[in-house]
C-alpha cells in the first residue's frame, strides 16, 4: 500500500506521497490512514470547480487536484488579479481546504508554477520535473547538467528536440508561455451572459426569481439588438458557503417573451426533485443564454388577432418542462419496412419539419392497425400447415374465431443487418401479416413468425396490433 | 313604409338589415332574432366561436344521428366547445373508442377548415400494457400524423393537468386525453367542470376517453355528452376480407335530455365521413365457420338485426 497523499504535518515528518505505508507506519507509528477513493475525489474536485465558477465561466479540471481559471477580463470584479486569487484561496481556506495559486499568462505555466509553489514571472525556477516528461527523460536532463528550466530556455531548441523528442520542445514552450493550449472548459459559455452580484446575500427563493426574471430581460435585450431569441437558458445561483444550484429551461422555439420565461421558470422549479435552498443566501446569480437562433423583431399583431404558432410553442414548452422532453412527441416516418422501426417519435421541442407519410390508394380498408403492442403478444393458433391463414386464436385467455381475414402481407427480415445475412438461414425470420376479423367484430393484425419448414419447424404466431 | 311592426321594413325607412332597426311589437321568429344578435355582435366586436369561420358544431355526416341530436341548438350535431365523454363498451374496444375519438376531432378539423394540431395525451403504463399510437394506423384512418402532438404522462392527475392546459390554450384545434381503470385519479366533476368551462371558452373540442370503466355505472363528470363505442362488424369487402372500420355507438347522457340513440357507422377514410352501415346480410363464406349471431346478447344497445 502506498501514500496518495499527506497533510502537513505529515509532510513536516517526512512523509510523501510515493512512501510505502509500511515504511510510513515504522516512522510515525500512531499515523491515520484512510483509504483513497479517486472518484470522490474526482466529484469533491469538480463541485470546487463549480463554486470557481463565479469568477470567470472558463473553468477546467486538471486532474487530480488542481484547477485552471481563465480570468481574462473578469479580474475588474475585484479590483486585479491578485486580489481575486487571494478571494479563492481565502474562500476555499474557510471551507477548509488550502491551496496553492499562481498567475501566468498560459494554462501550463500557471498549472507549473502553482504545483511547485512559485509566483507570478518565476518560471525560470522551476526544476526540470515540471515538464512532466517521464522518469528517464528527467534523470538524463539532470545528468547533461539542466537542473532548471532556465537552463533549458537558453540553449537552442534544435539540439533539444534532436536529443530528448520534440515533446520536450513543445512543453518547454507551453511552460515558458510562448505557446499556449486551449483549456477545455466544464461548461459551455453562454452567447449572454448577465448576472447579479448582492453584497447582501438574498435569502428568499421569491428574491432570486424575481432577479431572474429581470436577468432574462436584460439579456432578451441584447438578443432583440442581435435578431436572435433564446432557445437553451442556464441559470446559476451561487451561495455564498460555495453551493451552486444550477437551472435549465429549454423552449421549442427561439423567444424573448418575458411571460413565458417565468411561466416555464415555474415549472421548471415546481418539477425539481430537490427543493431550493438558499442557506445562507445567494450572493451572486447568473443567466447565460446556452443557444439561440434566429428571431425576427415581433410584428405587432392587427385587430388583436391570435399569434397561434407562438401559443402552440409555448404550450409544448411548458409542457414539456413539466414532464421532461421526451414525454412530449410528435411523429415521423423512419426508413424502415419493419412496421415497429417504421416511426420515430421524437421530442416535440425539436421537432423537424413534417415529412409526408406514405400514400394511400383510395378505397382501401386501414391496412395498417391504430394501435401496436412493442412486444408483440403470443397467440396461440389453430392454421393449416404450410401457410394456410389462422382459423381461431387464444390470446389473453380468451378463444377467438376467425370470420374473415385478408393475407398474407409477407414483410422479411432486414437480412442485410445481420453478420451472414446473405447466406440461406441466417436472415432472420420472415413474418407473413394477417389482417382478421373476429366474429365479435374486432380487427387484429396478426403475423407468423418464421416460415414453416423453411425458416423454424414450428413458427410462433403473434399479435401486433389491434385495427378500429 | 313606415310600419313599425312589420317585421319586413325598419324604422325610418332604412333596410332592415341595419342593427338599429326598432325591433317590432310582436314577437320576432326565433331565426330573425338570432341573426340580428349576430350582426349586433359583429358590430361591437364581441368574439364568438362563428367569427373566423369557423362552426360551432361538428356533424357525423350520417343524417339520422346529426339531426336527432339538434336538440334546443337549432344546429346539426355536437358542438365543439364542449367536453364530451366517450366510454368503451369492454375492454376489448379501446381501440375503436380511441379510433372515434379521434375521427370526431378530424371532423371537427374538416368541418372548420382548421390547421391546428390535435393534443393526444395517454397514460405511459396503458400504453405499454394495452398498446400504443402507431402512426401509419394514423394514415391510414385519414388523419395526418404530423397534427398530432402525444403526451407521455406518467399518471392520470399530470395527465389532467396537461389537458386543462392545452384546452386553455388556443393552439390546439382538440384535446383527447385517454384514462384507464374504474377510478382514475383525479378525475371528478371539479375537474371536468373546469375542462368544460375552459373548452366554453376557448373554442376548442376536449374529448374524454374511458376504457376499463363501467359504462352502465360510469362515473358522474360535467361532460356535454356521454356516448359508448365499441367494435362492429364491418361490411366484407371481395374475398371476404374486413372491411373498413364500423363502429356500434350508443349515446347514454346528453344536456338536452336525448338519450337511447344509437346507430352502426362506417367510416369513409376518403371522404372523411361516417355512413350509416346497412344491415349486414347473410353468413360469410368461410365453409367451416358457422353463421354469425345476428345479434350479440351481451352488448348493450346493440340494434337488433
Amino acid at each position: 500500500m502506498v501514500i496518495m497523499a499527506a497533510d502537513r504535518q505529515a509532510v513536516s515528518l517526512g512523509l510523501g506521497p510515493g512512501m510505502k505505508l509500511a515504511d510510513a507506519r515504522a516512522r510515525v507509528p500512531d499515523l491515520l490512514a484512510f483509504d483513497h477513493q479517486p472518484l470522490a475525489d474526482a466529484d469533491l474536485l469538480s463541485r470546487l470547480a463549480e463554486a470557481c465558477e463565479r469568477y470567470t465561466p472558463m473553468v477546467a479540471i486538471e486532474p487530480p487536484y488542481a484547477l485552471i481559471l481563465d480570468i481574462t477580463g473578469a479580474a475588474h470584479l475585484h479590483g486585479n488579479e491578485e486580489r481575486l486569487a487571494q478571494d479563492a484561496e481565502d474562500r476555499l481556506d474557510a471551507a477548509g481546504y488550502s491551496s496553492q495559486w499562481a498567475l501566468a499568462g498560459t494554462a501550463d505555466a500557471a498549472l507549473a508554477l502553482a504545483r511547485h509553489g512559485l509566483k507570478e514571472g518565476a518560471e525560470a525556477q522551476l526544476p526540470v520535473a515540471a515538464l512532466a516528461m517521464d522518469e528517464k527523460t528527467h534523470q538524463s536532463l539532470e545528468r547533461a547538467g539542466l537542473y532548471k528550466i532556465g537552463d533549458l530556455a537558453e540553449r537552442p531548441r534544435a539540439n533539444l528536440a534532436a536529443r530528448f523528442g520534440m515533446e520536450l520542445t513543445v512543453r518547454l514552450d507551453r511552460i515558458l508561455g510562448l505557446e499556449d493550449r486551449p483549456i477545455d472548459p466544464l461548461r459551455r459559455i453562454g452567447n449572454v451572459v448577465t448576472e447579479r452580484r448582492f453584497a447582501e446575500p438574498l435569502t428568499h427563493i421569491d428574491a432570486a426569481l424575481a432577479c431572474l426574471s429581470e436577468l432574462f430581460a436584460e439579456a432578451s435585450e441584447r438578443l432583440n439588438e442581435r435578431g436572435q431569441g433564446a432557445r437553451m437558458i442556464r441559470m446559476m445561483l451561487f451561495r455564498c458557503d460555495g453551493d451552486v444550484a444550477r437551472l435549465g429551461l429549454e423552449t421549442g422555439a427561439p423567444t424573448r417573451d418575458a411571460a413565458l420565461f417565468k411561466r416555464l421558470l415555474r415549472e421548471r422549479i415546481e418539477a425539481l426533485n430537490d427543493e431550493l435552498n438558499p442557506g445562507f443566501g445567494y450572493d451572486l446569480i447568473r443567466l447565460s443564454i446556452v443557444a439561440s437562433d434566429v428571431l425576427a423583431p415581433q410584428q405587432l399583431r392587427l385587430e388583436g388577432g391570435e399569434d397561434r404558432q407562438g401559443d402552440e410553442v409555448a404550450l409544448v414548452s411548458q409542457l414539456s418542462t413539466r414532464l421532461g422532453r421526451d414525454r412530449v412527441q410528435k411523429f415521423a416516418p423512419a426508413d424502415s419496412h419493419i412496421p415497429e422501426q417504421g416511426l420515430l417519435a421524437l421530442p416535440a421541442l425539436n421537432a423537424p419539419p413534417p415529412v409526408p407519410w406514405q400514400r394511400l390508394s383510395p378505397d382501401n380498408p386501414p391496412m395498417r392497425p391504430l394501435h401496436m403492442f412493442d412486444p408483440p403478444q403470443r397467440v396461440q393458433v389453430i392454421a393449416e400447415v404450410p401457410d394456410g391463414p389462422p382459423y381461431r386464436f387464444t390470446w389473453r385467455r380468451k378463444s377467438h374465431q376467425v370470420i374473415r381475414y385478408e393475407g398474407p402481407e409477407r414483410i422479411a427480415s432486414e437480412w442485410w443487418q445481420r453478420k451472414d445475412g446473405q447466406q440461406p438461414g441466417k436472415g432472420g425470420l420472415t413474418r407473413d401479416y394477417y389482417r382478421v376479423e373476429d366474429a365479435r367484430g374486432r380487427r387484429y393484425w396478426l403475423f407468423r413468425h418464421g416460415l414453416y419448414g423453411e425458416e423454424k419447424a414450428n413458427p410462433d404466431w403473434y399479435v401486433h396490433g389491434l385495427f378500429a | 313604409m313606415n310600419n313599425i311592426d312589420s317585421d319586413s321594413d325598419g324604422a325610418f325607412g332604412l333596410p332592415p338589415d341595419t342593427p338599429y332597426a326598432v325591433p317590432p311589437a310582436t314577437p320576432a321568429k326565433p331565426s330573425v332574432l338570432r341573426a340580428r344578435l349576430a350582426r349586433i355582435l359583429a358590430t361591437s366586436g364581441v368574439r364568438t366561436a362563428e367569427d373566423d369561420g369557423t362552426p360551432s358544431h361538428f356533424s357525423f355526416g350520417v343524417d339520422r344521428i346529426d339531426t336527432a341530436l339538434r336538440g334546443n341548438a337549432g344546429v346539426d350535431g355536437l358542438p365543439r366547445a364542449a367536453l364530451h365523454e366517450l366510454h368503451a363498451a369492454s375492454k376489448d374496444d379501446r381501440t375503436s373508442t380511441a379510433a372515434m375519438a379521434l375521427l370526431m376531432a378530424q371532423r371537427c378539423q374538416i368541418l372548420g377548415q382548421d390547421g391546428r394540431p390535435i393534443l393526444w395525451i395517454s397514460e405511459s403504463g396503458e400504453a405499454r400494457r394495452q398498446g400504443r399510437l402507431y402512426p401509419p394506423g394514423l394514415a391510414e384512418l385519414g388523419i395526418d400524423p404530423d397534427s398530432i402532438i402525444h403526451v407521455d404522462a406518467p399518471d392520470s392527475i399530470a395527465a389532467l393537468r396537461a389537458a386543462a392546459d392545452g384546452v386553455r390554450s388556443s393552439a390546439m384545434a382538440a384535446v383527447i386525453i385517454e384514462l384507464a381503470g374504474k377510478k382514475p385519479k383525479g378525475l371528478d366533476m371539479t375537474a371536468t367542470r373546469r375542462l368544460s368551462l375552459s373548452a366554453q371558452k376557448s373554442g376548442v373540442l376536449s374529448l374524454v376517453l374511458r376504457s376499463g370503466s363501467d359504462p352502465e355505472n360510469p362515473l358522474p363528470t360535467a361532460a356535454f355528452s356521454r356516448w359508448s363505442v365499441a367494435a362492429a362488424p364491418s361490411l366484407a369487402l371481395e374475398a371476404n376480407a374486413p372491411g373498413h372500420s364500423a363502429f356500434d355507438i350508443t349515446l347514454l347522457r346528453h344536456r338536452s335530455g336525448l338519450y337511447g340513440l344509437s346507430a352502426r357507422l362506417e367510416w369513409n377514410r376518403d371522404q372523411q365521413i361516417f355512413r350509416e352501415q346497412p344491415e349486414n346480410k347473410g353468413a360469410p363464406d368461410t365453409g367451416a365457420v358457422p353463421a354469425l349471431a345476428a345479434v350479440r346478447a351481451d352488448h348493450p344497445g346493440t340494434r337488433a338485426a
